[in-house]
């Protein structure tokens, strides 16, 4: 526990430290990264947002044309509610930045109803409430950290009754999810710098190898994301290389095809 | 090794009030002082991650942290540890393992933080170190925000 003393303490330091430009001490220019990936953590799967900001700075987008709100199917399966809510929550960044208060408040109590279903729902009611209240008072950056709160709540409950998979499907569903509406936008309007934003090779593999950890899910909308990350890998692990107009179209078109799975029922 | 979110970090400080005085720091700890050191930046507009990183380090001991970063953002990495006497640092490589950060990353005592545009969407490394500590063992935790 840290005491409010402490705290003050902290702050003053920490304020201190960055007022002053106290500069870190000298670090190597260079670093040998076949060593570094021996000893390498975990990635943290970057939410929707992180992409959409990136996305934002290249020109307007008109986010409006991507909100979502109509109801998808019920699910029974763990891993596909896991997939469906991973891609809801995405559907919320979206509503977000489109500034669209109805649609939020919508899916913050789909995500809630989903998270029920899957047996996490205590930990996220109080998240749906702060959505709502927040998308009523249009405090946008109030509802991004709610949305990023309410996943990590998710994820956390989930890990908590050691179902560490479920919780990598839900990273995985919101990621698909940013990854067709991120391809759609470029898609529309071409930009190098925008097809740049699918430069994420070492992520299909992180999402690759969770996957594979994952036989006892032995669904077709799980191998057929085995079977598309697979396609998607050499589209985008282009090195210092461009990605193409056609190379963005042909990841539409398989993302638009695995979220309609992961959406409906087949 | 692992990442967490605040909500583990909110279990873990309502067990450490329970406990008596003079049980060890955790990771949780380490992470309370890391976002002490991202609050200034939340001001100037940086959305601070729910996720984190976090383990032990002995000194002299490094750790490193594949993450994917993206053109046209703006990061900040900061970390921290609950050990005072302890020395920490942070620093961000770009794939091919040359330095990427900005020239105002600093580093103060328990506290560390690096500064990152990134000139590409790619996977970047950040490698952390407990460079000095009078402890075995030092929990750190790194949190970042972007804008």
């Amino acid at each position: 526990m840290i005491a409010f003393s402490k705290t003050l303490k902290i702050t003053a330091s920490v304020f201190l430290g960055a007022t002053l430009c106290v500069h870190a001490t000298q670090a190597p220019q260079r670093i040998d990264v076949g060593k570094m990936s021996k000893n390498v953590e975990n990635v943290v799967v970057p939410l929707p947002n992180e992409i959409f900001g990136a996305l934002n700075k290249l020109g307007s987008v008109n986010w409006r044309e991507y909100v979502r709100t109509e109801k998808s199917s019920n699910f029974k399966e763990r891993p596909r509610i896991a997939l469906l809510l991973g891609t809801v929550i995405a559907d919320g960044f979206v509503a977000v930045q489109a500034e669209d208060a109805p649609a939020v408040k919508e899916i913050g109590q789909r995500v809630l109803n989903l998270s029920k279903a899957i047996g996490v729902g205590n930990s996220i009611t109080p998240h749906a409430k702060a959505i709502t209240e927040a998308a009523d008072k249009r405090k946008w950056e109030e509802v991004r950290q709610e949305l990023d709160r309410t996943q990590s709540s998710v994820q956390a409950a989930m890990n908590e009754v050691h179902d560490e998979k479920l919780s990598q499907l839900v990273s995985l569903g919101g990621w698909l999810r940013g990854t067709q509406v991120l391809t759609s936008v470029v898609t529309k309007h071409f930009s190098a710098d925008g097809a740049e934003l699918l430069h994420q090779p070492d992520l299909l593999v992180h999402f690759q190898t969770q996957l594979q950890g994952m036989p006892e899910y032995n669904l077709p909308i799980v191998r057929e994301i085995q079977d598309a990350l697979g396609q998607v890998k050499p589209l985008v692990d282009v090195g210092s290389s461009r990605i193409s107009a056609d190379s963005v179209r042909k990841i539409n078109d398989i993302t638009t095809k695995l979220d309609n799975g992961i959406v409906i029922k087949q | 090794m692992k990442h967490f979110t605040k909500f583990t970090l909110w279990i873990s400080l309502l067990v450490c009030i329970a406990l008596p005085h003079g049980v060890a720091g955790s990771v949780d700890d380490a992470q309370s002082f890391a976002l002490q050191a991202a609050e200034p930046y939340v001001k100037e507009g940086f959305q601070v991650r729910e996720d984190y990183w976090g383990g032990d380090l002995g000194a002299g001991e490094k750790k490193a942290v594949r993450q994917q970063l993206f053109k046209g953002n703006e990061y900040w990495f900061w970390l921290g540890t609950e050990v005072e006497r302890a020395k920490v640092s942070v620093h961000i490589y770009d794939s091919e393992g040359k330095l990427a950060e900005q020239q105002d990353s600093w580093e103060k005592g328990h506290f560390a933080a690096a500064h990152v545009i990134p000139k590409a969407t790619s996977s970047y490394f950040i490698i952390v170190a407990v460079e000095e500590s009078p402890e075995e063992r030092t929990h750190w935790a790194l949190v970042y925000g972007f804008r």
